[in-house]
């Protein structure tokens, strides 16, 4: 994995062309061919495609555990929570999938570099992906039909049990804010683009 | 979350707080609900039975908000009295201080959106709860994973959007709080894949059961929970 991470620059530009674009039609944020961030403009959404948003967000999270937990040599806490929070992880994108059906999205593939082969990497990788995945969801509640909104809302906040755990666990304040922002879907992506994990296109 | 409570509560200190319901704290807990909009006008059953789908729809967000705001007050007025006993140390201690500032920014939260409508501050006896480290991280993890599930029940209720995200806010904190205070007691901070909602009615069975809320409160008509 670190051998690959030397090509980075080499990947640079077809993640940004893959992320610019690609990534966020295949996750169902943009519609209609509108460049601009549809659910962050406040348009309305179908469940379908904000659950395709929530699994990609889950698929990345449940990768990045599991090949944490093969590579990265994790011992005491660090790898309980990685097999703890990773089985979370993947129980998630089983409950989408299976809620998605035939419409959900093929996983894309995802290159950590050293975030799954050095374990401090690996901890400063978790904290940002809990962080935006609590952030993530709470911002699409308003899309969501009631029924949807209720079933997301069972994970949103273990996602944020899990944030607040790697956070105790870098000695960073588990709950930082009285009122744990939201953010809209451009945002994530933005934020998602800037960690260069995800590789493949859909 | 009785089940929750009895599996937290492992030395059975909480659980000596929490006395079975008796009819008149039935009827107490049955009239406040009703009160509040949280129940419809049903007999005794729907506490006294127990179960989450004995309760109807809650008929506003202004009664959901005020449940909510009975939740905050009665965790800041914990965290704020073990801070002000001075029983906690080290990261406990830490705890107490940084969550309680949360709850109490919660609080202000709610009073500013329900304005003259909002329910008035009970009075509390915490029953030792706050009088020892011990005591306070059993009930703390019991309130934090209590709110996390009464915050959940009601978010799919809440019609207007601005009052949804607010409560999506606090529900998501208090996750992390419930989470953080799991660590301190040395138990799993998520417990499971899925964390479940918990109806009203349970909610208030539960908190009636501590006899932590003493005093009733009334404001603009809508009594609160009692003890």
């Amino acid at each position: 994995m670190a051998e690959e991470r030397s090509g980075a620059a080499e990947h640079t530009a077809s993640r940004r062309a893959v992320l610019s674009g690609a990534s966020l039609v295949a996750a169902g944020i943009i519609v209609g061919g509108v460049g601009a961030p549809a659910i962050g403009s406040g348009s309305r959404l179908g469940d379908a495609e904000v659950l395709n948003f929530a699994l990609e967000m889950e698929e990345l999270q449940a990768a990045l555990y599991e090949q944490a937990l093969r590579h990265a040599g994790l011992t005491g806490e660090l790898a309980q929570y990685a097999r703890v929070v990773g089985a979370h992880e993947r129980a998630h994108v089983a409950f989408l999938r299976q809620t998605l059906g035939s419409r959900a999205k093929p996983a894309p593939t995802f290159d950590f570099g050293e975030a799954v082969t050095d374990p401090d990497r690996f901890a400063g990788a978790a904290r940002v992906l809990e962080d935006l995945g609590v952030a993530a969801l709470d911002g699409q509640a308003a899309n969501l039909t009631k029924p949807s909104l209720a079933a997301v809302a069972t994970i949103v906040s273990v996602e944020a049990r899990h944030a607040a755990w790697i956070r105790d666990l870098l000695g960073e304040l588990p709950a930082p804010t009285a009122a744990n922002p939201a953010e809209g879907a451009a945002r994530v992506m933005a934020a998602i683009r800037r960690t260069g994990y995800v590789q493949g296109s859909v | 979350m009785s089940d929750d409570l009895a599996r937290l509560d492992r030395d059975g200190a909480l659980a000596e707080a929490l006395g079975p319901l008796g009819p008149a704290t039935r009827r107490r807990v049955l009239r406040t609900l009703a009160a509040a909009g949280l129940i419809g006008a049903a007999g005794p059953a729907a506490v006294g039975g127990g179960t989450a789908a004995a309760a109807t729809e809650p008929q506003g967000d202004i009664a959901i908000l005020n449940y909510a705001l009975t939740l905050e007050y009665l965790q800041s007025a914990f965290y704020t009295e073990v801070e002000r006993i001075g029983s906690l140390t080290g990261e406990t201690a830490r705890l107490a201080r940084i969550v309680g500032g949360h709850e109490r920014a919660h609080v202000r939260m709610l009073l500013d959106v329900l304005g003259s409508r909002a329910v008035a501050k009970p009075t509390f006896d915490f029953h030792g709860a706050t009088d020892s480290q011990n005591a306070f991280v059993r009930t703390a993890v019991a309130f934090e994973d209590l709110g996390v599930a009464a915050y959940k029940g009601q978010a799919p209720r809440i019609a207007s959007p601005a009052y949804l995200e607010a409560a999506l806010a606090i529900h998501a904190t208090e996750a992390r709080h419930a989470a953080w205070i799991r660590r301190i007691a040395g138990i799993l901070p998520a417990q499971s894949a899925f964390d479940q909602p918990a109806s009203a009615t349970h909610v208030v069975s539960v908190v009636d059961s501590t006899h932590f809320i003493v005093g009733r409160t009334q404001a603009a008509g809508m009594p609160g929970f009692t003890g």
